[in-house]
């Protein structure tokens, strides 16, 4: 396993930050969720071994989060959410320095900045001023220096913000490149969702310092609800209410599209049943696959 | 033949090392940095004169009846003794030269990584804060000491090659600890001092403004504080004098200022404690993700 806490608590004075975090994170790409304040910094600055928990434990890549806090940081690439350069240096400059500060060599730290900057798509600028750079070849300077050092894991802090949806698709694939085929596994935080589904077959999902959610998106998503996608003639208000009182949680969009969340495990004929009773004619019925976001809502108890 | 790689993502084959010395590639970085700005090369350069010339006394002093015409009635003044070496190494001049080096190497050593956010980078490196601030600190010990500690032991091997005997070697047998020693205290002073203020702000130019008009304020209110309360204590308020106190003791001379030069290195000390303490709370690793 690349990442196992246990009882992992911590506390910024009175606030508690992490409360009792145990996780199991395997490989490949793992979504890092939840809403401001859940705990998502906090947790990323214990496993990088900058905060030591109050309680609990853990390891990254095996090595202990309190005793081995620099075999992490050489074993993780970090690439963090602000734009981060060095005022006066060239890319391949700024990408061997901080190979060298990770332990590489000279000399090496040198020949990898220039391959890395290769792999993402730098190699035009990379003797340019990083001061001159767009938002879109900062992102991608970011991800050369998380991976200059070759690392085993890689933390991603928001890696798609400030980007163009052009600029954006190209970072994703790059993750996406890294985290299927090149043997890195990748935590990637993120309010994006649409990112983290399209990149990530594991998810986490914090909410006020506690795990909400956690597991395969698959898994996830067929476990906890059933949603289903209904269109009807006429005024549907007493067909939801019936709805709503067997417990499913109903939503309607703009284009008059009613998604029903049903508790898994229920029969959907109950549905039109419920229209039946109601008098309201089904004219449009789809099983439909929930979201990330659905999931998300679920969990964190917001529309 | 080398192969050629399409391009892609390659694993690194090397292994990473644990360096005895993980600050020295932020000082070599630094120094980089410095020798790129517009004006320093010349600058640094220029901080040498001030030894040129006392290495040309020198050679006055050791060949005084060549230049008869010149020095007529004035060879005491160039009479090298230990006080030679401390008004080399405290004339304000070459004080100012320092000063003017920091303005320009030292002042965006912190502030920049501040602007940039890049201490979170650094910390997601094997690297502890006292490696980040030992690496910021040696790039002002190297121009320090390139000022300082270089031209004075120079000078001082030329005396003895000039003078042909080891006569003042054996007069003043520890004048090249106090060379050192001297030399040693003024890059830790002027690195704590540099560094405190290029983590107080994150505009660089803001710190150059102030890197420099502290020093000169310091040494204009002395002035000014002493013309009116008419006593020697006014000094200490002085950066340069205090220094010039400390240089007193260091060569065994006769301070400038007849005020206690341990108030003097008090007050130096306390600076340098006080740019302890803030760096210690201004770089922090924890603030490598928000």
């Amino acid at each position: 396993m690349s990442i196992e806490v246990k009882n992992l608590s911590f506390r910024y004075g009175r606030i508690t930050a992490l409360d009792d975090v145990t996780l199991t994170l395997g490989a490949g790409a793992v979504g890092l969720l939840g809403p401001n304040g859940a705990g998502k910094s906090t947790l990323l600055r214990i496993l990088l071994g900058f905060l030591v928990p109050e309680k609990g434990e853990g390891s990254v890549l095996g090595y202990d989060i309190r005793r081995e806090q620099d075999m992490i940081r050489r074993s993780v690439g970090y690439m963090p959410e602000d734009d981060c350069f060095i005022a006066g240096m060239d890319a391949v400059t700024f990408t061997a320095y901080f190979g060298e500060l990770s332990g590489m060599p000279r000399q090496e730290a040198m020949k990898r900045a220039h391959e890395v900057l290769f792999y993402v798509g730098l190699e035009e600028a990379r003797y340019r001023l990083l001061d001159t750079y767009s938002a879109g070849m900062k992102q991608r300077l970011k991800l050369a220096q998380a991976l200059v050092h070759d690392p085993k894991l890689l933390f991603l802090d928001e890696p798609t913000s400030n980007l163009d949806p052009q600029g954006r698709n190209e970072v994703l694939e790059l993750i996406e490149d890294v985290a299927s085929h090149k043997d890195i596994q990748v935590l990637l935080s993120s309010h994006i969702l649409a990112d983290i589904e399209t990149l990530c077959a594991s998810v986490v999902i914090l909410n006020k310092g506690k795990v909400a959610a956690e597991g395969r998106l698959e898994d996830l998503r067929v476990t906890d609800l059933s949603l289903y996608e209904i269109k009807i003639k006429g005024d549907g208000g007493a067909f939801r209410q019936d709805l709503e009182a067997m417990k499913c949680r109903v939503e309607e969009t703009e284009d008059k599209l009613i998604k029903v969340y049903m508790p898994a495990g229920r029969n959907p004929m109950e549905i039109f049943r419920a229209a039946a009773r109601t008098g309201a004619q089904i004219r449009y019925f789809v099983k439909s696959r929930t979201s990330l976001e659905d999931l998300f809502a679920q969990v964190v108890g917001v529309d | 033949m080398a192969t050629v790689r399409e391009k892609g993502y390659y694993h690194w084959d090397g292994k990473l090392v644990e360096r005895r010395l993980p600050w020295l590639p932020i000082t070599r970085t630094g120094i980089m940095l410095a020798f790129k700005k517009r004006g320093f090369r010349f600058l640094f350069a220029g901080a040498f004169l001030p030894g040129i010339v006392f290495l040309g006394i020198i050679y006055i002093s050791e060949n005084l009846e060549s230049f008869q015409a010149m020095v007529r009635g004035s060879d005491r003044l160039i009479n090298i003794t230990p006080g030679s070496f401390k008004t080399f190494l405290t004339f304000p001049p070459v004080l100012f030269l320092m000063i003017a080096m920091m303005v320009f190497a030292g002042s965006g050593l912190i502030a920049d990584d501040l602007k940039h956010n890049s201490l979170q980078i650094y910390f997601s490196r094997p690297l502890r804060k006292k490696d980040y601030l030992l690496g910021k600190m040696a790039v002002v010990f190297f121009f320090i000491l390139a000022v300082t500690l270089v031209p004075g032991l120079l000078v001082y091997i030329f005396k003895l090659i000039f003078a042909g005997s080891f006569k003042f070697f054996l007069s003043y047998p520890w004048l090249v600890l106090s060379i050192v020693g001297f030399s040693a205290f003024l890059a830790v002073f002027f690195a704590f001092y540099t560094l405190l203020l290029s983590s107080l702000s994150k505009n660089s130019r803001y710190v150059m403004v102030l890197v420099f008009m502290i020093y000169l304020f310091s040494d204009v209110l002395f002035g000014i504080l002493q013309s009116i309360f008419r006593t020697p204590y006014m000094a200490l308020f002085s950066i340069r004098a205090n220094i010039d106190q400390v240089g007193a003791l260091v060569f065994a001379q006769k301070p400038s200022h007849p005020v206690p030069v341990l108030w003097s290195g008090l007050i130096l000390g306390g600076i340098c404690a006080l740019s302890a303490l803030v760096l210690n709370r201004k770089i922090r690793g924890v603030e490598v993700i928000r």
